[in-house]
């Protein structure tokens, strides 16, 4: 929710949130730009945030080129709150366990896009109190939002009712119109972050536009499916022949899940070290992996239709029984980053028409 | 410390005794850590070997007192191969107990039929224990177990005691006979005509490969047993046991703790579907 309503000011300003949470003490979190990608890591200077650049994304396609709007990368702020390996714990030769201590560290990413902001509440439903590491750097995070006034190419957020615009669970949301910034701030927190700006009540004119703006923003980032009755639709259809037509391009190389923002599933490997101890390590893991589904003497989806239905009914099937929401904040990094641009979109679209084979 | 992380580390056990049971299937007896709460029939624990990794083994008997849990392990695959080198004495890492068991509740004053397949009588004889201890709470108790061989047989050296329990009728088969056996030879649906009870008043627990368990349910269908009277233990790749590492999933259930035991209403809409 909105604390204060709409504030209007300056872009450059955002120099000054800037410094100032860097003030505050904490790490900043942003996109940069990293061989030819936009990539989150931490940000030691404002001018480190990537700036007059703008990536191009489609089914199987990305690329930079200059620009003044960019959404995101294959990063997602899961790859800092649920880190891609972790250790567990550690048991020595004696057996004396030991679980490793985790570095408290605060935490604000900047400019996170409003799909990545859903991301983080999908992954409080699951792992807030429930996961150490997660819970521990969620508690003092800092969430400064940028609207999206142009999704890219493979952004459905308006149909996840996610984006393009941050409704609720920010700190501070801005949408840059220009040279001009419209801010609203959503915590204690992000209200003085808000009076540091020279920012003043937003006039009807600069309004106007923005309400222009994120509605012709809203247009664009439709999936051309209605989530409405989506969940029992795709359960109805469970056994569709759909799936089968789809992975005939697919890979099983489970880059969707991996980019996937809001994808939780780990696997754990043992490690044993040269003193004798062993350590135990969470690995993220995806469910269109091979071994995914393997057991000793058997497997329970040995198919690659099997794996991929199994991705797509949980995010926006599954999801909903288990935890309440939708799996799936349209932030359409699968369709991107996937090597064959399988389109999660068209994948609904197809097997709600009933596909060839029905 | 989150309940989660914590969770998934193991208490340190120790190993009381270890029981051969066939050639690839020893029992081993645990000494259930301080503060762990004893387990329920169809309940299962996360047992780790140091360094090697960790197992979902069901609680194949338990002794209250002594606080001694046992785990029938077979051994299949990279894990469970390396419990063949443990020994009385060795330690293990041990986490539980996990999962919603056997509805002993709603069974108590019901008939109860049991269908195990190879491994899968291991965590139905808690069931069995139960029963021949508190024989006058239930009542007719039918076991039918089949194995591949008459060497894979498990617990073949009680199945006098499981005759004895009064009220009670054993059945065992086996795939292929060996020499010198005189038993049925068959899957163990083909055992499912010996269930002489009134459906409405009875309990089925069925614990086996997927596909015995689909034949098996398909038969008590047949015969008239409804679908919130038959219970299955299902397996799937587990890596937490607590419903976090995803790898358990059927359609939207977490079997490590929407199960593993099911009543079939509840897992009807995906239980047919191929590869869900
Ligand atoms: C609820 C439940 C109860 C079980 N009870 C028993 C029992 O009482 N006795 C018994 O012998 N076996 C039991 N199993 C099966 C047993 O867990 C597997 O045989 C064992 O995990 C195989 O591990 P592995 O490392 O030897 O095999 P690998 O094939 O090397 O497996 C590697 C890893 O994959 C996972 N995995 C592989 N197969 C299975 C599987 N079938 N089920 C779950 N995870 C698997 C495990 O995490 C395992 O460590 C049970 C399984 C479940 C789900
Ligand atoms: S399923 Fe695809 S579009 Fe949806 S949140 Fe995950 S990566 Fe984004
Ligand atoms: S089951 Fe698949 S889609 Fe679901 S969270 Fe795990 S990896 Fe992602
Ligand atoms: S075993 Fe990890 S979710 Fe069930």
């Amino acid at each position: 929710m909105s604390l204060t309503g709409l504030y209007v000011g300056r872009a450059v300003s955002l120099r000054i949130l800037f410094s100032e949470l860097r003030r505050l003490g904490y790490v900043v979190i942003g996109y940069k730009v990293v061989d030819g990608v936009l990539r989150l890591g931490e940000l030691n200077s404002f001018e480190e945030l990537a700036h007059d650049v703008e990536d191009i994304q489609s089914p199987g396609k990305y690329s930079l080129v200059s620009g003044d709007f960019y959404r995101h990368g294959p990063d997602s702020p899961k790859r800092f709150l649920y880190p891609p390996t972790l250790t567990l714990f550690k048991v020595s030769s004696e057996w004396v366990v030991s679980v490793p201590a985790y570095e408290e560290r605060n935490i604000a990413f900047f400019g996170l896009k409003p799909c990545d902001l859903a991301s983080i509440k999908v992954l409080d439903k699951i792992l807030l109190g429930v996961d150490e590491y997660y819970t521990s750097l969620r508690k003092n995070l800092v969430l400064v939002v940028e609207n999206c006034v142009s999704p890219g190419g493979t952004c459905f957020c308006s149909t996840m009712n996610t984006g393009p615009r941050a409704r609720d669970s920010f700190d501070l949301a801005y949408t840059r119109l220009n040279d001009k910034l419209v801010v609203e701030a959503g915590s204690e927190l992000g209200l003085k972050l808000l009076n540091l700006l020279e920012v003043e009540p937003i006039d009807d004119v600069t309004y106007e536009r923005f309400e222009v703006m994120m509605r012709n923003a809203s247009e664009k980032a439709r999936a051309g499916f209605e989530l409405n009755g989506l969940p029992e639709e795709l359960e109805l259809r469970i056994e569709s022949k759909t799936y089968e037509e789809i992975v005939e391009k697919c890979l099983g190389c489970a880059n969707c899940n991996m980019v996937c923002p809001t994808c939780f599933c780990f696997d754990v490997f043992d490690v044993p070290l040269i003193d004798g101890s062993a350590e135990r390590v969470r690995v993220w893991d995806g469910c269109l992996n091979f071994t995914y589904g393997q057991v000793a003497g058997g497997h329970f989806r040995p198919d690659l239709w099997a794996r991929y239905r199994h991705f797509v009914l949980h995010k926006l099937a599954y999801w909903i029984k288990q935890f309440g929401m939708y799996g799936c904040v349209g932030c359409g990094r699968c369709i991107t980053w996937c090597p064959t641009g399988i389109d999660l979109r068209e994948t609904v679209k197809k097997v709600l028409r009933g596909g060839k084979g029905g | 410390m989150g309940k989660y992380t914590a969770a998934l580390v193991p208490l340190k056990a120790s190993i009381a005794r270890v029981r051969v049971e066939t050639s690839n299937v020893r029992t081993y007896y645990v000494k259930l850590p301080d503060g762990l709460e004893l387990p329920k029939p169809g309940q299962f624990n996360m047992l780790y070997v140091h360094g090697v990794g960790e197992v979902p083994i069901s609680v194949s008997d338990l002794d209250e007192e002594s606080r001694v849990v046992a785990h029938t392990v077979r051994f299949v695959g990279s894990v469970t191969k390396t419990f063949e080198l443990l020994r009385e004495g060795d330690l293990i890492g041990f986490r539980g107990p996990y999962g919603i068991g056997w509805p002993m509740d709603a069974a108590y004053g019901k008939n109860i039929v049991l269908v195990a397949g190879g491994i899968g009588l291991p965590p139905l004889r808690p069931v069995i224990r139960e029963v021949a201890r508190n024989r006058s709470a239930v009542g007719k108790l039918i076991i039918l177990y089949g194995a591949r061989t008459p060497e894979d047989l498990m617990f073949s050296y009680e199945y006098g005691d499981y005759e004895s329990i009064p009220n009670t009728e054993f059945y065992v088969t086996v795939d292929k006979p060996s020499e010198g056996w005189r038993g049925n030879v068959g899957v163990v649906t083909n055992l499912i005509k010996h269930v002489d009870v009134d459906p409405s008043e009875s309990y089925a627990f069925i614990c086996g490969p997927e596909i015995m368990m689909k034949f098996a349910v398909r038969e008590l269908l047949k015969r008239g047993f409804k679908t919130n009277k038959i219970y299955l233990s299902l397996e799937r790749r587990m890596k937490c046991g607590v419903g976090l590492c995803g790898h358990c999933q059927m359609g939207p259930y977490f079997v490590c703790k929407h199960g593993p035991v099911f009543p079939l209403w509840f897992i009807s809409r995906y239980f047919w579907v191929d590869q869900i």
